[in-house]
């Protein structure tokens, strides 16, 4: 497994619930956010899981909706404990970051 | 080796906890030579011989009948039979010679006119003979009562039998009287030694045939079972 | 593969593992949709994803485990055993593979116990023949242990039979024991002294000393309270994904739908 991909798998729900921060969204768009902001292709093996697990630790929640003109999409939205997750592992991973980079001396 | 040497350890840990055991262990047969020890010298050097026979047979009893529910479960964890068998005879003889150490010091300075090497020889004989008869009694007799009974039998036998009659030659403890002959009566020949020493040779061949066979019928690899 | 064939067998894999299908094949639908991609490079294959979204939904963080594949490590053939008169086992097959789970059920007499202890190499059946890949481990409904050495001294004991050093298997003793809820083996008393369901927690612990290829559990569960129950179905469950095949004796019935596999004992006919 390359390098990047571990990176992935540490910050991947902290990713997703980013992503969500700037308003509600459905599998296929939060990958699509994902991508635009520079993740790469994030394959759907592995995002819905994620989405799954974040449901069920209650740091998102859901809602079924009719989609346009076809069958219901399942949309996402960032709940009160979501968002303090997001702010409070933000914080920790800055701070980690930082660390990691004053070790390899990056500028 | 090593795993013959832990099955010992283990034994032996068992047999130190049984308290009760310990205690008659210990004292039965201070209590047997106190019995004759008024009489004639020779009574005591046998019946303490006796008491010590017995109640070692009897832990020994008491120990295999106990292992019995461990030792499958230690043969599928890579025991081989002879490691278990060996192991806890081993132990009972430990316990044993601990036990019988300080009744040689006790004849040692109590008695004198004796010969201090033969009732050295018949302490060391009995508990060598009496564990490995415990062991066959509990392989062959499952239920602690009856093996008791058995033993029980077989020490009142030896007390009350002539020793001189052949049906005595066939108790397991007789070589205590034969090589008591010696220790105790001045001027008996080693003749009474050497036969004392082929029966005990004899018996322990036998018990120890008897226990461990048991055993590798009881504990053997099955033949419906193949193992890739 | 088709998305419709590949959308069918990611309903399928779900349903067979007590889940609702619906959700999560309609979000894979819509997803396949939206991005016009083949299923297989999006989501891998249907068995796969299946399992990635129950270990989601069920909190195991656990890697995808392997499918039990392969040679059998634990194979019965044709096992027949007769008591007296009575046929107890008529020519019972059975076949276990890694990562396996099957539970064999029945009425009171029908077997269980003794179709169990044949496999393990305990007792000789009348006909047929036991085929084992690998290590064994069993664990009998009650017994197994010695009355006057503790726990840590079984655990020594047993693990020696596998060439563990007493530290190391002193260390996976305890590990064992903390993970069915019972920490304070280190400390515990001789055997007899234990109440009877951490005896028989013993019993299991010592059962997985040596980390055996097969386990055979027979109703290991007696005593145990239900936290300690649910407990022990989890180390099963662990177990599984390890890779172990794995037999279990049971009258309980709650957790059959997880199991792999049900081997019903029942006569059909009376004996």
């Amino acid at each position: 497994m390359d390098r990047r991909t571990q990176w992935l798998r540490g910050v991947l729900d902290l990713c997703v619930l980013g992503a969500l921060a700037r308003g509600e969204s459905y599998g296929y768009e939060i990958a699509q956010r994902l991508e635009a902001g520079g993740l790469g292709a994030i394959a759907g093996g592995t995002l819905y899981p994620a989405l799954l697990r974040l449901e069920r630790l209650g740091l998102v929640s859901i809602d079924w909706r009719a989609g346009s003109g076809g069958p219901a999409r399942k949309y996402y939205r960032l709940s009160d404990e979501g968002a303090a997750t997001l702010r409070s592992a933000g914080a920790d991973w800055a701070v980690f970051v930082g660390n990691v980079n004053a070790i390899m001396e990056v500028p | 080796m090593k795993k013959t040497l832990i099955v010992a350890e283990m034994a032996l840990r068992e047999i130190s906890r049984r308290r009760g055991v310990l205690i008659l262990l210990a004292l039965l047969p201070l209590a047997f030579y106190f019995s004759r020890r008024s009489e004639a010298y020779w009574q005591s050097v046998r019946f303490v011989s006796l008491g010590i026979g017995w109640t070692l047979s009897t832990a020994a009893l008491f120990a295999g009948n106990a292992a019995r529910g461990i030792e499958p479960r230690l043969r599928l964890s890579g025991y081989a039979t002879h490691q278990l068998y060996l192991g806890r005879l081993l132990a009972l003889w430990a316990i044993g010679a601990a036990l019988s150490t300080p009744y040689f010091l006790l004849i040692r300075f109590d008695l004198d006119a004796v010969r201090y090497s033969g009732i050295a020889l018949i302490l060391l004989l009995t508990v060598v003979v009496a564990a490995p008869l415990g062991l066959a009694v509990a392989a062959v007799l499952p239920r602690e009562l009856e093996g008791m009974l058995v033993l029980l039998t077989v020490v009142a036998m030896q007390m009350m039998l002539n020793p001189d009659k052949a049906t005595a030659h066939v108790l397991p403890f007789w070589f205590t009287r034969e090589i008591g002959e010696y220790a105790v009566t001045p001027g008996a020949g080693t003749d009474h030694v050497l036969r004392g020493l082929i029966h005990a040779a004899v018996t322990l061949g036998i018990v120890v045939a008897v226990g461990a066979s048991a055993a590798t019928v009881r504990l053997r690899r099955r033949r419906h079972v193949s193992i890739a | 593969m088709t998305v419709d064939d590949w959308l069918a067998a990611l309903s399928a894999e779900l349903r067979r593992r007590q889940v609702d299908p619906s959700g999560p094949v309609g979000e894979a639908a819509a997803h396949l949709r939206d991005s016009g991609q083949s299923p297989l490079s999006v989501f891998g294959p249907p068995a796969a994803y299946a399992l990635a979204v129950v270990d989601s939904l069920r909190g195991a963080t656990r890697e995808l485990r392997r499918l039990p594949s392969g040679e059998p490590r634990l194979r019965a053939t044709k096992i027949t055993k007769r008591y007296g008169r009575s046929t107890v086992l008529n020519g019972v097959n059975l076949s276990v593979h890694a990562g396996e789970v099957v539970a064999m059920i029945g009425a009171n007499g029908c077997g269980k116990s003794t179709m169990l202890r044949i496999c393990a190499g305990l007792t000789s059946p009348d006909s047929g023949h036991v085929q084992m890949r690998g290590t064994v481990g069993f664990c009998p409904q009650t017994g197994g242990t010695a009355e006057f050495l503790t726990p840590d001294e079984h655990f020594m004991l047993v693990g020696a039979g596998r060439g563990a050093t007493r530290t190391a298997a002193r260390a996976e003793g305890r590990t064992a024991a903390a993970a069915l809820d019972w920490p304070g083996a280190a400390g515990d008393a001789e055997a007899r002294h234990l109440s009877g369901g951490t005896r028989q927690k013993l019993n299991l612990v010592l059962s997985q000393l040596g980390d055996p290829d097969v386990l055979l559990l027979d109703e290991p569960y007696q005593g145990f309270d239900n936290g300690t129950y649910l407990d022990f179905w989890q180390q099963v469950w662990h177990w599984r994904d390890a890779g172990k095949a794995i037999v279990v004796v049971t009258h309980l019935l709650n957790e059959l739908d997880r199991v792999d596999t049900v081997l019903d004992l029942t006569p059909r006919s009376p004996r």
